[in-house]
C-alpha cells in the first residue's frame, strides 16, 4: 500500500469530482479575532433542546417502519423464503428478499465492499436475508418472526488465526486469503539488528472493536415520482448518493440525500448501507415513506468494526537511544469480504520514529464474522499498542525514560513515502516536552516507583505518541458564503458535521473574515440537493479541508464587496479593507461603511462568494502528531485498573474552536479507554460461530465511572504556515491512537506486568498478575 | 386493509375509557390507606390486539392517547407524539439515551410500557424548556461543550435535571454516579461531568428551572 | 420490539394474584428483566400482570426485633438510600448501590432484583440451551469467561443478583403469595440449583410472587459488607464479590455468614470461609487461609480461570477491612 496519493484507501473507488483550486495565494493567519476561541458550539441549541431533527427522527405523514431479516448463522445458504404467513400479519404492507421479483434486490451492491443486497449465500452473521414494511415497527418485526428461512448450514471460521490451516472451512472458494501478504522494506534490518546493544521481540493482540455508535445506522426514503429523498444518519451524504444511485441504477440527480444531523459514526457511516437501499426499494414498493432504522444489535454484526489484529515486532536499539531496525509482522481480518483487516495496521512502525531499517509484512484474512469499516484511525491504535509499548520496554532494557527514547528519535520527513518527503510541521518533540512538563512526568514517575509500598494499591505513569498519516485535507471541497444585503450571512457546505464541531469551525472562519457574529452565520449544510461538494467527514479531514475552502469563498465575497463598495464611494479598491464587519479604508480613518448601507448591495440583494479547496503542498506531508500521559492507579490482587488522569498533547496545527478541540481529545481518550480496557467482540467460535455479546451489555463501553474525571489538553501549534490557508490539520483520530498504549505502559510501570492483549481488565490483569506471583 | 394504522377496523378500540389509574404520581402520597378503604375495583384486562386510551402528564399537560399495551414509553414519545428529543440509541436499557423524568426521576422510556405511564407525570427534553429559553441544565451543556454527535444529550441532560432535583448541591463522585447509565460514545463525558457543575450553579443562582 | 401480549394492573394484591393464576401469565414489577427477558424471546408472556399499582408491597417499615420489613415492589434505589439499610445493614445498601445504572435501579424493584434471570450470554441469546429446555450447556464448551467455578451441574451460570447475597448474608426471609396463601421462605432456601432443576432459578411457582422480604434485627456485634469486582462501573455484574454479615465478640468472629456473588449459579454461601474464620481474629493469616478455603473446591472452565485468584484477593481484602 502506497500513501502517495492524497485520497485515504476508504475513499478509493468513489468518484470524486476535480475542483478548480482556489487562484489566489491565501495566506494563514497570524492573528485572529474569533478563530481559536472558546466559543459555544453554533448548533448547541438545537442539540440541547431536542430539536434536532437526526434522521431516525424523522416522521413522515403515512410513513412506514422497515425491519430485517437477518441470516442467525455465520455461514449458511438460504434455500428457501417463505413470507406468506408474513404477508398476511395486520399491519404488514410489503415483505422483499433475494426471492423478490425486484432486480435491485439480488443486484450487487457497495457499502465499501460489493455483494448482493440479498445474499442467499450468507457468509457472516447477520447478513441480509428478507425486510418488511409495516405500520409500526413493532408490527415489522411481528412479521420479521413470521418469515419461514429454510438455510443450509454450512462449516464456518470465526478466528483468524485459524483459518489458513489447512483445513479451515472456506470463507470464499479462492481460500482465506485475502491477498498475498502486503510488504514493505527499506535498508536492512538484519544488519540493523546486528548494530543493536538491546533486541526485543515481542507478540501483540488487539481484539475487535466494535463503532456502535449512539444513532443506530438507518435511512428514511421517499418517492415523488421517479425523485428519491433519503434523510441518512451518515457522515457523506454525496457517498450515499453514488451508493444508492449505483444500487438502484439511477442518476444522481434523482437522489437527494440529506443528513443535517447524525448521531455519530467513527467511520461506520462514510457511505450508504444495506438499509439505505432496503428502505428505497421498500418505499417504492409501498409508494408511501419508510423508515429503517437499524436495532442496536444489528449494528454489532452487521455495519463494521475494528478488526482483530496479531502483531509480532522486533526492535533494536542502541544504548544511547537510537532504533536500529524494526520488524513487524501483523495478521488481521476484515472479516467475510475484502474489508480493509490490515489497512494501515503497519504504518507507525514504518514511519513514526527514524530508523533506518524497516520491514514489515501483513497478511489480510477472511473469517465468517461482519465485514469491517474504518473505524477512527484504520490500523492506527492497533499498531500503537504494538509500537509504543515495544518502545517503553525498549527504554526499560537500555535504562532511558520512554519520552527520552522517543525524543531520541524524532522523525523530520517521512521515511516510508516515495522520496522521504518532508512534514510541513512535526510537533511531535513539542508534543511531548510540553505534555511531560504540564503532566508533571518526572515527579509522577519518581512518586510511582515510590510507591511500591505494602498494601495491593500501586501507581503508575505511561506515555505513548502517535502520528495520523492523514489529516491534511484535500480537494476536493467547494463552499459558497453569501452576503445578504442586510450584512448577514449564509454558509453552504457539504460537510456533516458528526459532532466534531464541523459547522462551529466554519462558521468561526466566516466570523474572522467578515466580522459577523459566528452564531449569527446561518449554515445550510450535508444535502446533496442544495450544498457544495464536501467530502465524507472522516479521516480527520474535515477541518483541513472545509476550513480553507470556507475561507477562500469568505474572501471572495469579501473583494466583492469591497469592489461594490470602492464604485460606490468612488475609491480605489485597493486602499478598502472590511474591518469589525464594517468596510474601512487605509486613506481616511474617518471612513466607515456598513455593508448593509450600500446602495449597489441592496439592489443586487446577494453576493455569492464560492470557495475551492486549493492542492496540498507539493513534495511535503502534513501529518498530525501527539503524545499522551496517563497515571494509572492497580490493585495488584484484584486486577483492578483506576485512570487517574490523562493529558493529552497534540500538534493537530492551529486551533479552530478551542472548545470542540478539547473535546476531541476527551472523546478520543474516552474511546482509547475503551479499546485498550473494556471493549472487545466475543464469538462463539468453537460452537455457533454466533457473537454472543451483541448488545451494550455484553459488550462494554466505558460509563462515566471508567474513565478519569479530568482530562487535560495541550494544544501544540506549531505555526504551519504551509499545509493550508488555516494552518489547521486534523484531530478527531490522533487523539485516540496513543491512549490505549499509553495505559497498558503505566499498567507496566505500576506493576512490572506487560499486558500484550487488549482490554485490559481485571479477569486478564489478575492473572497475569497472578503468574507474576509464580502461582 | 386500510393504510391509516388508527383506523377503525384496523384493531379494536379498548371499550374502557381510561386504565384504572391508582397510586401513581402525585396521587401516591395518598393512595396507600385509600386503596385499603376502598373496595378495589376491578382493573380491566387489555387486549394485546387492541388500541387502549392511556392518559399522561406530559411536560406538564395531560395527554391522552392510544396505545398497544407492547408499546415502549419511547416508541409513542418520538413516533407517535413526535417527541424526537427523546432518543432511542438501544432500546433495551442499556444506553440512556431515552432518559426521561417519571414523577421527578431518571428512568428509561424503551424500558417502560407505555400503559405503565398511566396517570405519571413525564418530563422529556422539550420540557425542560421555558417556551423558546434552554433550561439551567441545558444551558450548562451549552457552556461546557458537554455534547459532541449530540444524539445521548438529551438524556444526559434528564440525568442530571434528575439528579440535581433530589441532589441539588452533588459531588463530582456523585455527578459520575449520576451519569454512569448513560452512555456517550463520543466519550464527552468529562465535559458532562463539569456541565452538572454548572448546572447545579445555574439552578442556585437563578432558581427552579 | 416486544411482541403482542394483553396486560392488566390489578390494584389488590388478590386480584393480581388470581391473573398470575391463568396460564401464560407473567408479574411485571419494575419490568426491566420481564421486558428485556421478553424482548429476547427467553421466554413468552401472554399476559403481563403489572404489579406497579399495588401500593401495599411498596416501602421499608420497622419490624419486631429491630428488624425491617421491605416490601417486594421497593426500588433497589430506595433500599439503597434508605437510612435504616444503610445504618443497620450496610451489606444490602452497598449491594443495592452496586446495581445495575442509576435509572435501573430507579426502576427495578428488591423482589425483581431476587427474582431475576440469569444473565448468561447464551441463555439470553438465540441459543436454545438446557436451562431453556434444549439439550446443551454452551457455556461448558463456549464463551464461558463469566460462568460459575462452585456450584455448576449440566448449566453454569452465576446467579446475577448483587443484593442477593447480601440478604443472604444478613439471614433474610421472604414472603411468598399466591392466591389464598401466603408462606415465608429462608432466602437461602429460595434459589434453586442447576442439580435440583436445571430449568428454574427459584422456589417460586408461576401463580406466586415474593411480596416481601423480611430482615432479622442486627445481631450484636454485627458488621456487614459488600464487595463487588467488576469489568466496568455501571450496568455491570460481578466478576467476583464477596458480601459478609459477621458478629464480632472482643475482636473475634463470634457468627454470620460470608456469601459469594458471581461465583455459582445461586448465591453462594462459603461455609468454608466461616469455619477458617469461626472464633478466630481477622489477621493476615487467617484472612489468607479463609480466602484459600473458599477457592478450594473451585472448579474451573476454560475461560474462567481467573476467578479463582480473583475471588481469593477480594474475600482477603474484605475481611481484612472489615476487620479492622
Amino acid at each position: 500500500m502506497t500513501l502517495d496519493r492524497e485520497r485515504p484507501y476508504w475513499l478509493e473507488g468513489i468518484d470524486l469530482p476535480d475542483t478548480p483550486s482556489q487562484d489566489e495565494d491565501i495566506e494563514p493567519w497570524d492573528e485572529t479575532k474569533v478563530v481559536g476561541k472558546p466559543l459555544p458550539r453554533v448548533d448547541a441549541y438545537e442539540r440541547v433542546s431536542g430539536s434536532a431533527v437526526y434522521s431516525a427522527d424523522v416522521v413522515l405523514p403515512r410513513m412506514l417502519y422497515a425491519a430485517i431479516l437477518r441470516c442467525p448463522y455465520p455461514h449458511a445458504e438460504v434455500k428457501s423464503v417463505d413470507t406468506g404467513a408474513a404477508e398476511k400479519l395486520p399491519g404488514v404492507r410489503a415483505v422483499l428478499s433475494a426471492f423478490s421479483p425486484e432486480d435491485a434486490a439480488t443486484r450487487p451492491h457497495s457499502e465499501f465492499i460489493r455483494e448482493r443486497l440479498f445474499n442467499t449465500h450468507c457468509r457472516y452473521e447477520g447478513e441480509t436475508v428478507a425486510a418488511v414494511a409495516a405500520e409500526t415497527p413493532y408490527d415489522a418485526w411481528d412479521a420479521v418472526r413470521a418469515i419461514e428461512v429454510e438455510y443450509e448450514r454450512l462449516p464456518f471460521v470465526s478466528d483468524e488465526r485459524e483459518a489458513l490451516e489447512p483445513d479451515a472451512p472456506l470463507v470464499h472458494d479462492a481460500g482465506n486469503r485475502v491477498a498475498e501478504p502486503s510488504t514493505y522494506e527499506r535498508g536492512d534490518v538484519e544488519a540493523g539488528f546486528a548494530q543493536a546493544d538491546v533486541v526485543l521481540e515481542q507478540e501483540y493482540r488487539s481484539e475487535c472493536e466494535i463503532h456502535t455508535p449512539m444513532e443506530p445506522h438507518g435511512a428514511v426514503a421517499k418517492w415523488d415520482g421517479d425523485q428519491l429523498t433519503v434523510w441518512e444518519s451518515t457522515q457523506g451524504v454525496f457517498n450515499v448518493q453514488s451508493g444508492v444511485a449505483s444500487a438502484l441504477g439511477m442518476q444522481f440527480s434523482k437522489v437527494r440525500v440529506i443528513g443535517h444531523y447524525m448521531g455519530g459514526g467513527f467511520g461506520s457511516k462514510l457511505s450508504s448501507g444495506k438499509y439505505t437501499v432496503i428502505a428505497a426499494l421498500l418505499a417504492k414498493k409501498t409508494a408511501r415513506p419508510v423508515k429503517c432504522v437499524l436495532t442496536r444489535e444489528e449494528t454489532f454484526l452487521a455495519v463494521g468494526n475494528r478488526p482483530p489484529s496479531n502483531m509480532r515486532l522486533k526492535a533494536g536499539v542502541k544504548r544511547d537511544g537510537t532504533l536500529t531496525a524494526m520488524q513487524f509482522w501483523g495478521t488481521g481480518t476484515g472479516g467475510a469480504y475484502r474489508a480493509g483487516g490490515t489497512s494501515l495496521l503497519d504504518w507507525l512502525v514504518r514511519d513514526l520514529y527514524t530508523c533506518p531499517n524497516a520491514k514489515t509484512e501483513t497478511t489480510d484474512i477472511y473469517i465468517n464474522a461482519g465485514p469491517a469499516r474504518p473505524f477512527r484511525a484504520p490500523g492506527h491504535p492497533q499498531c500503537a499498542w504494538a509500537l509504543e509499548q515495544m518502545m517503553d520496554a525498549l527504554a526499560v532494557e537500555i535504562g532511558m525514560d520512554p519520552i527520552e527514547l522517543r525524543l531520541k528519535n524524532i522523525p523530520a520527513y517521512s521515511q516510508a513515502r516515495e522520496g522521504n518527503p518532508p512534514y510541513t510541521t512535526t510537533g511531535l518533540k513539542e508534543c511531548l516536552e510540553e505534555g511531560a512538563r504540564s503532566f508533571g512526568w518526572t515527579e509522577a514517575r519518581e512518586r510511582s516507583s515510590a510507591a511500591s509500598a505494602d498494601g495491593p494499591m500501586r501507581r503508575g505513569v505511561g506515555v505513548a505518541s502517535c502520528l495520523w498519516p492523514y489529516g491534511m485535507g484535500s480537494p476536493p471541497a467547494t463552499a459558497i458564503v453569501k452576503l445578504y444585503s442586510d450584512g448577514t450571512v449564509n454558509l453552504n457546505t457539504g460537510a456533516a458535521d458528526i459532532g466534531t464541531g464541523t459547522k462551529t469551525v466554519l462558521a468561526m472562519v466566516v466570523a474572522e473574515e467578515l466580522g459577523v457574529d459566528p452564531g449569527e452565520v446561518q449554515i445550510e449544510n450535508a444535502d446533496t440537493g442544495t450544498t457544495q461538494f464536501a467530502g465524507a467527514s472522516g479521516g480527520s479531514m474535515t477541518v483541513p479541508s472545509e476550513a480553507p475552502t470556507v475561507r477562500a469563498a469568505a474572501i471572495d465575497v469579501k473583494h466583492q464587496l469591497l469592489e461594490l463598495a470602492a464604485e460606490e464611494m468612488n475609491v480605489a479598491v485597493s486602499t478598502l479593507y472590511l474591518k469589525d464587519g464594517k468596510v474601512q479604508s487605509t486613506a481616511d480613518p474617518e471612513v466607515e461603511r456598513e455593508p448593509s448601507s450600500l446602495r449597489s448591495l441592496g439592489r443586487r440583494r446577494m453576493l455569492t462568494g464560492v470557495g475551492h479547496r486549493a492542492p496540498n503542498p507539493a513534495g511535503k506531508v502534513v501529518n498530525p502528531f501527539a503524545a499522551q500521559f496517563c497515571e494509572v492507579e492497580v490493585n495488584i490482587r484484584t486486577g483492578e485498573v483506576n485512570v487517574l488522569r490523562f493529558l493529552g498533547a497534540h500538534d493537530s496545527g492551529r486551533v479552530m474552536s478551542l472548545l470542540t478541540y478539547k473535546n476531541q481529545v476527551v472523546g478520543g481518550i474516552t474511546m482509547g479507554i475503551g479499546f485498550g480496557m473494556t471493549e472487545a467482540r466475543v464469538l462463539d467460535g468453537d460452537q455457533t460461530g454466533k457473537m454472543v455479546n451483541k448488545n451494550w451489555h455484553d459488550y462494554k463501553l466505558p460509563t462515566a465511572l471508567d474513565v478519569p474525571p479530568e482530562v487535560e489538553c495541550v494544544p501544540v501549534d506549531p505555526g504551519d504556515r504551509e499545509a493550508n490557508n488555516t494552518g489547521a490539520k486534523g484531530i478527531g483520530e490522533p487523539a485516540t491512537i496513543p491512549t490505549a498504549a499509553a495505559v497498558a505502559n503505566a499498567v507496566f510501570h505500576a506493576t512490572g506486568v506487560r499486558m500484550t492483549g487488549t482490554p485490559i481488565n481485571p479477569s486478564r490483569l489478575v492473572e497475569a498478575l497472578a503468574a507474576q506471583r509464580g502461582e | 386493509m386500510t393504510d391509516d394504522p388508527k383506523a377503525p377496523g384496523r384493531k379494536g378500540v379498548s371499550r374502557r375509557g381510561f386504565l384504572t389509574s391508582v397510586g401513581t404520581g402525585a396521587l401516591s402520597a395518598v393512595a396507600a390507606s385509600r386503596i385499603e378503604a376502598e373496595p378495589t375495583e376491578r382493573a380491566e384486562l387489555l387486549e394485546g390486539e387492541e388500541l387502549s386510551k392511556v392518559t399522561l402528564i406530559l411536560n406538564g399537560r395531560s395527554r391522552q392517547l392510544l396505545v398497544e399495551p407492547r408499546w415502549s414509553l419511547a416508541h409513542v414519545l418520538r413516533e407517535e407524539l413526535g417527541l424526537t428529543g427523546t432518543k432511542v440509541g438501544c432500546d433495551r436499557g442499556e444506553c440512556g439515551a431515552c432518559t426521561v423524568l417519571v414523577n421527578d426521576v431518571p428512568r428509561y422510556a424503551c424500558l417502560m410500557l407505555a400503559v405503565e405511564a398511566e396517570g405519571a407525570r413525564i418530563e422529556t427534553v422539550e420540557g425542560l424548556m421555558e417556551g423558546e429559553k434552554l433550561g439551567h441544565t441545558q444551558q450548562a451543556f451549552v457552556e461546557k461543550d458537554a455534547l459532541q454527535c449530540g444524539y445521548c444529550t438529551s438524556g444526559q441532560i434528564m440525568a442530571v435535571d434528575g439528579m440535581l432535583r433530589s441532589s441539588p448541591n452533588p459531588s463530582l463522585d456523585e455527578i459520575r454516579q449520576g451519569v454512569s447509565g448513560n452512555l456517550c460514545r463520543c466519550g464527552a463525558y468529562a465535559h458532562i461531568f463539569a456541565a452538572a457543575e454548572r448546572a447545579a450553579e445555574l439552578k442556585r443562582e437563578g432558581g427552579a428551572s | 420490539m416486544l411482541p403482542k401480549f394483553s396486560y392488566v394492573r390489578p390494584t389488590s394484591l388478590d386480584e393480581a394474584l388470581t391473573h398470575l393464576s391463568s396460564d401464560g401469565a407473567k408479574p411485571h414489577a419494575g419490568g426491566s428483566d420481564l421486558l428485556g427477558c421478553m424482548r429476547d424471546g427467553v421466554f413468552e408472556a401472554r399476559k403481563v400482570v403489572s404489579l406497579s399499582a399495588l401500593q401495599e408491597l411498596k416501602g421499608i417499615r420497622q419490624a419486631g426485633g429491630g428488624g425491617l420489613r421491605i416490601g417486594a415492589l421497593t426500588t433497589v434505589a430506595e433500599v439503597a438510600s434508605n437510612s435504616l439499610v444503610r445504618e443497620r445493614y450496610s451489606a444490602l445498601a452497598q449491594a443495592a448501590a452496586e446495581v445495575a445504572s442509576p435509572q435501573l435501579r430507579n426502576q427495578g424493584t428488591i423482589g425483581g432484583n431476587l427474582c431475576q434471570k440469569p444473565r448468561c450470554w447464551y441463555y439470553r441469546g438465540e441459543f436454545h440451551c438446557l436451562r431453556k429446555g434444549g439439550d446443551t450447556c454452551y457455556a461448558l464448551a463456549g464463551e464461558n469467561q463469566f460462568h460459575c467455578v462452585l456450584g455448576g451441574s449440566r448449566c453454569y451460570i452465576v446467579h446475577p443478583s448483587d443484593t442477593a447475597p447480601a440478604l443472604v448474608a444478613l439471614q433474610a426471609s421472604i414472603r411468598i403469595d399466591r392466591r389464598g396463601d401466603s408462606r415465608v421462605v429462608p432466602l437461602e432456601d429460595f434459589f434453586v440449583p442447576p442439580s435440583t432443576d436445571v430449568q428454574r432459578e427459584t422456589v417460586l411457582e408461576p401463580n406466586e410472587i415474593v411480596t416481601e422480604i423480611l430482615l432479622p434485627g442486627p445481631a450484636r456485634g454485627l458488621r456487614s459488607s459488600y464487595r463487588k469486582v467488576r469489568d466496568r462501573g455501571a450496568w455491570d455484574f460481578a466478576l467476583a464479590g464477596v458480601a459478609l454479615a459477621l458478629e464480632f465478640n472482643g475482636g473475634r468472629v463470634a457468627g454470620g455468614r460470608v456469601v459469594l456473588s458471581g461465583a455459582a449459579p445461586v448465591p453462594w454461601r462459603s461455609r468454608e470461609v466461616e469455619q477458617v474464620i469461626a472464633g478466630k481474629a481477622l489477621d493476615a493469616a487467617t484472612c489468607g487461609a479463609a480466602a484459600r478455603a473458599a477457592m478450594a473446591d473451585a472448579q474451573t472452565l476454560r475461560r474462567n480461570g481467573y476467578k479463582v485468584p480473583l475471588f481469593e484477593a477480594v474475600i482477603e481484602e474484605e475481611l481484612t477491612n472489615i476487620g479492622v
